[in-house]
Formats: C-alpha cells, sequence, structure tokens
C-alpha cells in the first residue's frame, strides 16, 4: 500500500523551502528567495502555507530599521519532511523494479 | 521557481537533493577572523623568536597585540552575526570550541605569568634552592629562577585542536591539513628549544589560521561578487 504524497510538501516552491530550512537552523526570507530563484509575492504565499499548517516557524522583527523575516523549521515539519521522503522512496523503489 | 507546478517523484527527489546542497554550499565565513589571529599570532611568535635568537628588541612586549587583536575580533565577529542570513546547526558548537580555546590560551597565559613566582615563594618557604651545576665545572653554579621549560609546544598542540574541529565539522580541508601540519610542528617543537619552538609557533599559525583565511576570503568575495 503507497503512502500518499503530502499535497502540502508535494509543490515545487514549498518543497524547495522545505528542503532548505532541513538542513539549517534558521533562514532568513531573502536567503530562501535567493536560493530557490523565486519572487518575493509568491514566496510570502508559500511560506504562510507552511506556517498555517505548523511545518515552520517564521519570525518578524526590525534589523537596523529594516524589516527581518527568519523561518525555521519545527518539529512537525521535520516530521512530516521524513514522512514524505520515506513515501518517495516507496515510489522510486517500486518504479525501480519496473 | 512555481509553486504549482507538479513534480514527479524523481523531480521531488532531485529537487530536495539540489536544495541541501545550495544550503550547505551558500554561506562562507568572510576569512578575516582567520587572517587576523593568523597574522597576530605569527607575527609575536617570529619576533619573539629573533627576540630570542638575534636578541631583536622592541621595547615592549610583542604577546600584547594578541591582547589587543581581541577589540577588532569583537567587531568582526558582531558584524557576521548581523549579516549571516543562515544560521547552521553547527555555528554554536564551532563558536563555542573557539571560546573555550581563547579561555584555554589566557589559562596557559595566566599559569606562565603566576606559577614561577608562587613556585620561588614555596622554595623559598621550604628553605632550598634550584641550582645549574655545570658538569665539567666550566662554570660556578647558578641559581636558578622557576620557570615553565619549552612551554610554547604545548601552546602548538592547543592551536591545532580548534583548527581540526572547525576543519571537520566545515568540511574544509584547508584547515584540516593545517591542523596535521600543527600537530607535527608540536613533535618537532617538543625537540628544539625554546627559540626554535617560536619559529614552528609562527609556521603553525600560517598553516592553522593565515592560509586558510587567505582561501576563506577568497571564496567569500567570489561568492558575494557572484549574488550581485
Amino acid at each position: 500500500m503507497f503512502k500518499e504524497l503530502d499535497p502540502i510538501l508535494h509543490s515545487q516552491l514549498r518543497l524547495a523551502v522545505m528542503s532548505l530550512l532541513i538542513s539549517v537552523k534558521e533562514a532568513e526570507f531573502t536567503f530562501i528567495r535567493e536560493k530557490t530563484n523565486s519572487t518575493a509575492g509568491n514566496l510570502s504565499v508559500q511560506v504562510q502555507k507552511l506556517k498555517d499548517v505548523g511545518y515552520i516557524d517564521v519570525a518578524k522583527q526590525f534589523k537596523d530599521n529594516y524589516p527581518q523575516t527568519t523561518c525555521k523549521i519545527t518539529a512537525a515539519g521535520i516530521a512530516a519532511f521524513d514522512a514524505y521522503v520515506q513515501a518517495l522512496q516507496q515510489y522510486l523503489s517500486v518504479d525501480g523494479v519496473r | 521557481m512555481s509553486e504549482d507546478k507538479k513534480l514527479t517523484e524523481l523531480e521531488s527527489l532531485q529537487l530536495i537533493t539540489n536544495m541541501i546542497q545550495k544550503a550547505k554550499g551558500g554561506y562562507h565565513e568572510t576569512g578575516i577572523g582567520s587572517l587576523l589571529w593568523g597574522a597576530v599570532v605569527g607575527i609575536a611568535s617570529f619576533v619573539t623568536y629573533l627576540r630570542i635568537e638575534y636578541g631583536l628588541e622592541l621595547g615592549f612586549d610583542i604577546w600584547l597585540i594578541v591582547l589587543a587583536a581581541i577589540i577588532p575580533q569583537i567587531f568582526i565577529s558582531t558584524r557576521a552575526k548581523k549579516q549571516a542570513k543562515v544560521k547552521q546547526y553547527e555555528d554554536d558548537m564551532v563558536n563555542a570550541v573557539w571560546l573555550v580555546y581563547g579561555l584555554t590560551i589566557f589559562g596557559f597565559s595566566f599559569y606562565q605569568l603566576i606559577v614561577p613566582g608562587v613556585t620561588k615563594q614555596i622554595i623559598l618557604e621550604e628553605g632550598w634552592t634550584m641550582m645549574k651545576h655545570f658538569s665539567n665545572g666550566a662554570k660556578p653554579d647558578e641559581l636558578i629562577t622557576p620557570f615553565t621549560p619549552s612551554f610554547y609546544s604545548v601552546y602548538i598542540l592547543v592551536y591545532a585542536f580548534p583548527t581540526m574541529v572547525t576543519g571537520m565539522v566545515k568540511k574544509f580541508k584547508p584547515m584540516i591539513f593545517g591542523a596535521i601540519i600543527t600537530y607535527i610542528l608540536f613533535i618537532v617543537s617538543c625537540f628544539t628549544k625554546s627559540g626554535m619552538d617560536m619559529l614552528l609557533g609562527t609556521f603553525a599559525a600560517l598553516f592553522c589560521w593565515f592560509i586558510p583565511g587567505i582561501i576563506l576570503r577568497r571564496k567569500y568575495l567570489a561568492q558575494r561578487s557572484a549574488n550581485v
């Protein structure tokens, strides 16, 4: 029986954000934007979706009079990412057998 | 990158791998801290070598520049913390190792400053003296003031420790090689006089910090120009 791929993670930009955040302790919004090569508006929407499901924490503060947004993966996010990768491996191992 | 693009399982896996690599490769130290400490410790060791071997006198203790370097280091660390766009998991651990290393070095300096005087006092209270006796009778016996013999070897050994940890954790080979060379210099220094230990210490500072600092700086500047 195949595990269903998490629809929140099975989207290009959200998966890219989660893959970045799983590798680091925390990252600024601008860093994620640079690495994912996305627009600020598009990224904002996807970050908000990840935050709404509890996969990431978003902290907003002011640094040198400029707004700074920092993102950090949560324990729920790590568990979801882990489950997603396991499900992917299940699909890929079956594809490999075919 | 689009949020709605449907991914195949293989594309998902490739995307995850790609982004993890980007996250790991997306951060470089500025290298200024390594350059600063490599230069300061290297200069202080070399000047001490010249003093011991050739009688060079500057009129002040050259090791005071190591104390003075703490001020720019605080500025560099604060600035780097402000500018960092990403925090890696290992950053706290590496910073803790360097902090403990700094405390250890100052502990050594304190030991060297205090122990000879205290030993002298203890010896005096116990009513005996340490004498240098020339077995061939060429010179008369001389009174010895207690000192810590060839202690700079221990400094060289400790220089390698945080460098090796940083190199291994950050997977930065120049620091790993620098630390290995420094361990070899430590072994050599066990067989050499104090003056030569200082010269070996100069090489240790160059290999541990100055050369890796140049490499880090180049990488950092190359990365920064690529982002513009």
